[in-house]
């Protein structure tokens, strides 16, 4: 094996005291700003850019490696502990670890978020070793037709996060789709909904929805029923540590998440957020525990988390292959590579292989360092929760408007950010579910733009969707996706577990 | 009068401060530098690498970098206009994106409005289809598009944007309606690179930069370069050379607010100057790739208004600007 | 799910479908101003028809719901710190706006959220709420080169 020579050489250009460090320092910078809410990977990336001018190529790649992971890491730590997903592809995460926490079940959540995250990153760094160049043949050949597809089953998959009730749950997921068509429309040039307010011509921030909706959402409710409930945080209660159970329930969960996660992030268009949705609802359904979902299943944590993180890796198939940098960290690691004379692309594993197999090595550095880093981690980030309920609720608020401010210094962005607040607060007081709104404003815009492609390619023959095999296998899954839940419970009828 | 009072007050600190340090009057200038996009994006990147510069090589005593992102730059040349009138130490990157999206938006403050100083570099856009294509040369591709304009579909940049111009000209250039080009605006480099090594669309469009790593590796064929003639690291001639009449070119610049004085202009003027000739201008160019297209004065305020002109010309004709 | 014996009409519920009945007309009246500009491409209607459907089925959904009484209970709402958490965004928002700097409006919200949490020590939290303010700043301004919102006691770092 010709890739196993290749990475041995690598992880001794990565194991160099000096890359270490740089791994290391690359790490916790990630962690601390992916904590913040609004700062992803990108930003840092972005601005730690001219500092790292002065360093050797290796070295500050291998920084940026870590940046990457850990920012992964650090925003699941505050999806679970304070309901505030750090980036959109924590949302998944905070749906079931935000409830474990509030249970006192904090310390096995973050715990099989950093273990599945480890075992997803390994996974999925090892899948970028040696299915690179096979799998950037089948990412390239998926065209805007498939993508729709795609969106298909992950739209059918939404209904996981509905709650009790359908029509709350698509009213949800229709008030997404509503603010994924405020802006500029990207196929005609022209604002919709936008009411000639520059500052909505950019879209509506999937952040700043996912924060407001969350965590000031969150705060306003449960402000306004203190009189009546009392909100008991427990910071632990039972062990701090996984138990037999969890692992039992978590190992299976992680795996799936990985097979999720990798290759959807190895699509140039397929990003992190759908494979975390696909997790959670393979979850809820094969789950033996359906009734704590909703509550704080472990698989619902467990699921997405994998898949996120593998995601991340899936990222980076395209843009070493190909150079195609397909999210906004993966570009500015490109601009990275660039800034040393480096063209990512078909001829870097042949003109730089030092460089490559040092970079995959260190991710899989990176990633036993978050995991070394992060579980004794667990007993003080569960801590948090020890901190007074008025200070950690007024330190979340300033969290989640600094982090608004500080990726985009405008007052319109802080009153978006409250007006989704505002409607947070309305929706958990009517009993709306949350999640289907962000799923919405994710989904529909890459639904919309990917059919309105197929359709000018194929100058307007609707046929192009069943012509493709991978479109067609894909709408089919969506269609049995659908149906399945009705048959089962015609079927579940008969055994008289519904109630 | 407070302008000149204004004026007074520095001085008598430049002057203050000569006499302190030995230093040049110039390096006592304290530049703000506005990115009208957030932090990362191709104007950001041209502000701090300004800064770098300008502080490093001791133009400027310092340099502040602030971000105000949203509409392609609509917000940010609103806030140059409305709020920093006169600020003779402020600056604001742009490039020719915003020409287009000032229209596109309707944005009720142009660019007339502003202080032209100086345009900085210039990236060209490239023609490329993938390499199993029919399609050879520029040549080739105009008779396609004069054939069929629908049958060509062309993957870019969002729409209104510099890629969908340029495409645009093309089929114009070709002899072909304009309006009839079968343009699909792709969300980041990476999905437009992607349809095109799939085979998903006929041609590809964007900055060279984008292109570079796969037409070297032989995946992708160059058609050509926008420029007027071949570029020397380019083995194919220019589309133009190749006898369609194209010529555009994706630049960045930076303008001053307006209502700021002709001394303050000129200092300004002088800074840029410096700035395109100092070492560290040029090391950061050669490390980003970006090509020098320095020019001042009476010139760049030409260039402005001539892009102005023939950027609403093409918008108008494909229906996103009304006349 | 438990029947309650005396299903009375929400009114809130009604309320909501209204909203979305209007929602629903606002998505439809800002389609009708758009232009189809490709030949070839579907267009930016096709989207909006649909959201605009499918919310006035939805307003007609949850019409029906609030008709029947399905919503769930509510508790009784206390005001006080929905306004204390509100107000405070607003001090922030305002303070940005007129470039007040971002420290005061933090510090601010800060203390009236911890106020709406039922704390009694308002200039205290109003302390704490500042040195956060400052240790964030330092660290975006300083560390990753971000430009925050900057007033007067913003410029005294």
């Amino acid at each position: 094996m010709e890739a196993f020579a290749s990475l041995a050489d690598g992880l001794t250009v990565a194991i160099q005291p000096m890359n270490l460090l740089f791994a290391l320092i690359g790490v916790l910078l990630g962690t601390a700003v992916g904590v913040l809410p609004g700062i992803g990977p990108a930003l840092t990336v972005a601005l730690l850019l001219p500092i790292t001018f002065k360093l050797d190529p290796g070295g500050s790649i291998i920084m940026f490696a870590g940046i990457y992971y850990g920012g992964m890491y650090g925003g699941s730590t505050t999806a679970i502990l304070i309901n505030t997903p750090g980036e959109s592809a924590s949302m998944a995460t905070a749906l079931e670890g935000n409830k474990m926490a509030k249970a006192g079940r904090g310390g096995p959540a973050l715990a099989t978020s950093a273990i599945g995250s480890f075992v997803a990153g390994t996974f999925a760094t090892l899948g970028l070793t040696f299915l690179a160049p096979y799998l950037v043949d089948i990412a390239v050949s998926f065209g805007p037709e498939d993508y729709f597809a795609l969106m298909c089953v992950a739209f059918v998959t939404v209904s996981a996060t509905f709650g009790d009730s359908p029509v709350r749950g698509l009213t949800s997921l229709a008030l997404g789709l509503l603010l994924g068509l405020v802006g500029i429309d990207i196929l005609s040039g022209q604002s919709r909904l936008s009411f000639g307010i520059p500052e909505l011509y950019d879209n509506v921030e999937v952040t700043t929805l996912a924060v407001g909706l969350f965590a000031v959402g969150e705060a306003l409710y449960v402000a306004s029923r203190r009189h009546v409930h009392e909100e008991k945080l427990e910071a632990v209660r039972g062990s701090l540590w996984m138990t037999r159970e969890d692992w039992k329930r978590s190992w299976k969960p992680w795996l799936r998440g990985t097979a999720f996660g990798f290759p959807i992030g190895a699509l140039p268009a397929g990003g992190a957020e759908i494979p975390t949705f696909l997790s959670y609802s393979t979850e809820k359904r094969l789950t033996k525990h359906p009734e704590e979902f909703g509550k704080g299943a472990i698989e619902g944590v467990a699921g997405p988390e994998a898949a996120n993180n593998a995601a991340a890796a899936g990222t980076l198939v395209p843009l070493l292959t190909l150079g195609l940098p397909t999210s906004a960290t993966a570009a500015m690691m490109l601009a990275g590579f660039q800034q040393y004379g480096l063209n990512p692309g078909p001829l870097l594993f042949a003109d730089q292989p030092k460089l490559v197999w040092g970079l995959i090595a260190s991710l899989f550095i990176a990633n036993a360092m978050l995991l070394v880093l992060n579980l004794p981690l667990v007993g003080l980030w569960v801590r948090l929760l020890k901190i007074p309920q008025p200070w950690l609720y007024a330190g979340i608020l300033v969290f989640a408007t600094m982090g608004t401010i500080a990726a985009n210094p405008s007052p319109v962005e802080l009153i978006m950010l409250t007006v989704f607040g505002v409607l947070g607060f309305l929706m958990r007081r009517f009993d709306f579910p949350i999640a289907p709104v962000v799923v919405g404003l994710i989904l529909g815009p890459i639904a919309e733009s990917q059919l309105r492609r197929a359709l000018s390619i194929s100058l307007g023959d609707p046929m192009v969707l069943l012509q493709s095999p991978i479109s067609a296998t894909l709408l089919i899954i969506a269609l049995l996706a659908l149906i399945a839940p009705f048959v089962l419970k015609g079927l579940g009828r008969f055994k008289a577990v519904e109630d | 009068m407070t302008q000149f009072r204004k004026g007074l007050w520095r001085s008598a600190i430049a002057a203050a401060a000569m006499a302190g340090f030995v230093t040049s009057a110039a390096a006592q200038m304290e530049l703000k530098i506005m990115a009208p996009a957030a932090p990362g994006g191709g104007w950001d990147q041209t502000a701090r690498s300004m800064q770098q510069a300008l502080t490093q090589s001791g133009i400027a005593k310092s340099v502040q970098v602030t971000n105000v992102p949203g509409a392609g730059g609509s917000i940010g040349i609103a806030q140059l206009v409305n709020n920093s009138k006169g600020d003779g130490n402020q600056l604001m990157v742009m490039g020719y994106v915003m020409v287009g999206a000032l229209l596109t938006n309707k944005s009720p403050v142009t660019l007339d409005q502003t202080t032209p100083i100086a345009r900085l570099t210039t990236e060209y856009e490239a023609i490329v289809v993938p390499a199993d294509s029919p399609i050879k040369n520029a040549k080739d591709l105009a008779a396609a598009i004069k054939a069929d304009p629908a049958k060509v579909t062309w993957a870019g940049g969002s729409a209104g944007g510099v890629d969908h111009i340029a495409a645009a000209l093309f089929a114009k250039a070709a002899g072909a309606d304009p309006t009839k080009i079968n343009y699909i605006p792709f969300s980041g480099g990476g999905e437009a690179l992607a349809a095109i090594l799939g085979g998903k669309v006929t041609a590809g469009i964007s900055g060279y930069g984008e292109f570079e790593s796969q037409v070297k590796a032989g995946k992708l064929r160059l058609i050509g370069l926008t420029s007027a003639t071949k570029t020397p690291n380019v083995d194919v001639p220019s589309i133009k050379e190749q006898g369609v009449d194209l010529e555009i070119a994706n630049w960045r610049a930076v303008v001053a607010p307006p209502g700021i004085s002709a001394d303050q202009k000129k200092a300004l003027t002088e800074a840029m100057d410096k700035l395109a000739q100092s070492k560290e201008w040029q090391e950061i160019l050669k490390a980003k790739g970006w090509e020098n297209a320095y020019i001042s004065g009476d010139a760049f305020t030409k260039i402005l208004a001539d892009e102005q002109a023939r950027t609403k010309e093409v918008l108008t004709a494909v229906g996103l600007v009304k006349s | 799910m438990t029947t309650s014996p005396q299903r009375r009409i929400d009114v809130a519920g009604l309320v909501i479908a209204l909203i979305l009945f209007v929602l629903a007309g606002v998505v439809w009246w800002d389609m009708t101003k758009l232009q189809i500009l490709s030949p070839y491409d579907l267009g930016p209607k096709v989207m909006p028809i649909i959201v605009s459907g499918a919310l006035a089925l939805l307003a007609i959904g949850n019409a029906i719901g609030a008709l029947r009484g399905d919503l769930p209970a509510r508790d009784h709402l206390d005001w006080k710190p929905i306004i204390l958490i509100l107000g405070g965004l607003a001090c922030l928002i305002i303070l940005i706006a007129i470039g007040g700097g971002f420290m005061i409006g933090t510090a601010i919200l800060f203390a009236t959220t911890s106020a709406a949490f039922g704390r009694r020590a308002f200039l205290t939290d109003l302390l704490i709420g500042a040195v956060i303010a400052v240790f964030i700043y330092l660290l975006f301004a300083k560390l990753l080169t971000l430009s925050l919102p900057a007033g007067p006691l913003e410029r005294l770092f």
